[in-house]
């Protein structure tokens, strides 16, 4: 045996550091296959109501603040609010044309039409845990009958998608996140891409062909390969077209329509839910 | 029993850091209170209490965060370590010692953290890394003050209840 092994507290050390590398891994391992983690489980179990306790507290103080604002201030709100109700009853009335439109052309073409997806409505009651990473936790788990790879959207759009659950709380990653990759289409041309988080505030739209029809304003929607996420879902809006003439590839960067960290309800959607119509 | 009081105030930090606001940062970049927890309590320990307890914290704050567990318990590992390891060598009672001592510390942990996570761009990762060292440096200035004044409270009723006997 070497002579620093011999050292009592270098060898517990390295022991440590080895316990740890067996950990990650196990961790790993269980994120992929959708399995529950049990040591995370336990130490999460025991956070649970920590977190709680501050978010209330955090939400308790926001509320205060909320309470004791200038009156200026409160009229400036509502002047904004008045204007965003008056663009989104709008905003409404079109879509709600566009959707009987599209509902009697699919019923008239015979196509499969999308129900109304089943969700399961969440509050977000941890965020941020990390400076690298974009996650959060939900208030729901395997109980309410999340599972892995779910959808999390909220009333703008596509958050982020779930990681990992355990029996009552979920784990969901952020568009955002570098880890983060789901498909997409730019929904004027139909051009399929992949979205990717960048730790940033913008997401990149990638592995899109050198003369691919994109402009700025776009908007992009999830496309619904791998059929975890469905098909359609807002994603955010072109700001950037980068084209590389030398690579022959082009990219764009898209300011996501909703952001997992300032938002505190969400709705998890079940994946794979498409059925045929008669 | 050495380990429940730095446990429970991990615990602590990482429910706070999760609830953090989003406006609370410094170029972006947020502080890690798990972090600061942990310098502060191995700066004032030996290695192996310092590695046990970067080890826990690890467990604690890679758990919370869901992604990357092995990363989050090696890095806190070897910066606990290395804590403790300064403790043996460097000793002060001036509170920039510790302050200092945060914001290397800080710095080694996460670029451990980026060697074994090569995926970020360098210009974020720096940004996030130098607003991380300084607010780090502030906090564990703040506690060092606080574990400094609880201390000596403690050191003075010893001696008072002495005194009485």
């Amino acid at each position: 045996m070497p002579s620093f092994l011999r050292n009592k507290t270098v060898f517990s050390f390295l022991a440590l550091l080895v316990l740890g590398m067996v950990l990650g891994s196990a961790h790993s391992r269980a994120l992929e296959t959708g399995e529950s983690f049990a040591p995370s489980n336990v130490v999460r179990t025991v956070l649970i109501p920590i977190e709680t306790t501050f978010h209330r507290m955090f939400a308790f103080g926001e509320w205060l603040l909320r309470f004791i604002r200038p009156r200026s201030a409160i009229l400036r709100e509502n002047a904004a609010l008045r204007r965003e109700v008056k663009r989104l009853t709008e905003e409404n009335a079109r879509l709600r044309e566009a959707a009987e439109e599209n509902v009697r052309l699919r019923q008239a073409l015979h196509l499969r039409l999308s129900t109304p997806f089943e969700m399961v409505s969440a509050e977000i009651i941890a965020r941020g845990g990390s400076v690298w990473f974009d996650t959060a936790t939900i208030d729901r788990g395997r109980k309410s009958g999340i599972n892995k790879g779910d959808a999390v959207i909220c009333a703008r759009g596509l958050v982020g998608q779930v990681v990992e659950t355990d029996t009552f709380t979920s784990q969901v990653v952020a568009l955002t996140d570098q880890n983060s990759a789901v498909g997409a289409l730019v929904q004027r041309s139909r051009q399929a891409g992949i979205i990717q988080g960048q730790g940033t505030d913008l997401l990149v739209l990638s592995y899109l062909p050198k003369d691919a029809d994109v402009r700025e304003k776009d908007i992009v929607v999830s496309s619904g390969m791998g059929r975890v996420i469905p098909k359609g879902l807002p994603i955010g809006r072109v700001v950037e077209v980068i084209r590389d003439s030398i690579g022959g590839t082009t990219s764009a960067l898209v300011k996501p329509s909703a952001r997992l960290d300032n938002i505190e309800q969400v709705f998890v959607v079940k994946a794979g839910q498409t059925v045929p119509v008669n | 029993m050495r380990y429940i009081l730095p446990i429970i105030s991990l615990l602590i930090a990482v429910g706070l850091q999760v609830n953090l606001p989003s406006g609370f940062n410094i170029f972006g970049a947020k502080p890690d209170l798990a972090l600061v927890v942990l310098i502060a309590y191995a700066l004032a320990a030996d290695p192996m209490f310092g590695a046990t307890l970067g080890f826990a914290a690890g467990l604690i704050h890679g758990s919370a965060v869901g992604i990357s567990l092995g990363s989050f318990i090696v890095t806190r590992t070897i910066t606990g370590f290395l804590a403790g390891l300064l403790t043996t060598r460097v000793f002060s009672e001036n509170p920039i010692v510790p302050m200092f001592s945060a914001a290397w510390l800080t710095l080694v942990n996460e670029l451990l953290f980026l060697l074994i996570n090569p995926r970020f761009a360098p210009a974020v990762a720096f940004r996030t890394i130098g607003g991380e060292c300084l607010f780090n440096s502030l906090l564990a200035l703040l506690l060092y003050w606080l574990l400094k004044y609880l201390e000596t409270r403690r050191k003075i009723r010893l001696v008072n209840a002495r005194m009485r006997i």
